[in-house]
């Protein structure tokens, strides 16, 4: 039988970790704008898409991966697939807004 | 599409072993279970994982498994269940075989 590497339902897992984790900003950022993608004016990436893309890292990027990381790196995955944006101007905006971060906490690293 | 199930009916889970994105859990597949509710009709999620929203929908069934059928050394109440939506085409009809009968195929 098929079974993806992500379908681990069943599998032995050990103790379950009780404390509360923190949500952090960039994870809610990150589930905002797979919403904005997927609502229905814009239908740019489905849910199931998504999944497709996280799906289809590998065992070994997807296991090093957090959940929203997952998210993050597939939407990017999937926004290039279809060519809503290229891979150099997502570059170049990381560049950019990475640059005038720098600036804004008084050239910090 | 029709729908082919009812509630209360008999149905084996397939393996259809399909890569891509598929909602049918590995383990429930070839396993047998009981339909408790009919869902309605949604798009086919294996088709809109790779960007395909043309249709058609097909019917989308809540399904009731034992969990002792689908776990070998399942230690809790023999009542207790795993409900899962599955899509039509991951369904046949079983007629008569009931979740017991199927654990006493597997283990003979």
């Amino acid at each position: 039988m098929t079974r993806g590497y992500h379908d681990i339902g069943g599998d032995q897992a050990g103790s379950v970790p009780q404390q509360e984790l923190p949500w952090l900003h960039w994870e809610k950022q990150v589930e905002a704008v797979r919403n904005l993608l997927g609502d229905a004016t814009r239908r740019i990436i489905s849910l199931d898409e998504l999944r497709r893309g996280f799906e289809s890292f590998g065992v070994e990027k997807y296991k090093k991966l957090s959940f929203y990381r997952r998210r993050l790196e597939a939407m990017i995955d999937i926004l290039i697939e279809k060519e809503v944006v290229a891979r150099e101007e997502l570059e170049a905006e990381i560049a950019r807004v990475r640059a005038r971060w720098r600036t804004a906490r008084g050239g910090l690293p | 599409m029709t729908v082919r199930f009812r509630v209360g009916d008999t149905v084996k889970v397939s393996d259809l072993g399909k890569a891509g994105h598929i909602r049918t859990p590995f383990y429930v597949r070839g396993k047998v279970g009981e339909v408790i509710q009919f869902c309605g009709f949604f798009l086919n999620p294996e088709n809109l994982a790779v960007g395909n929203t043309a249709g058609p929908v097909i019917p989308l069934y809540r399904v009731s498994f034992r969990q002792k059928d689908l776990w070998p050394h399942y230690e809790g109440s023999p009542g207790d269940k795993v409900l899962i939506e599955i899509y039509d085409h991951w369904l046949t009809a079983a007629p008569g075989i009931t979740s017991g009968k199927c654990e006493a195929e597997r283990s003979s």
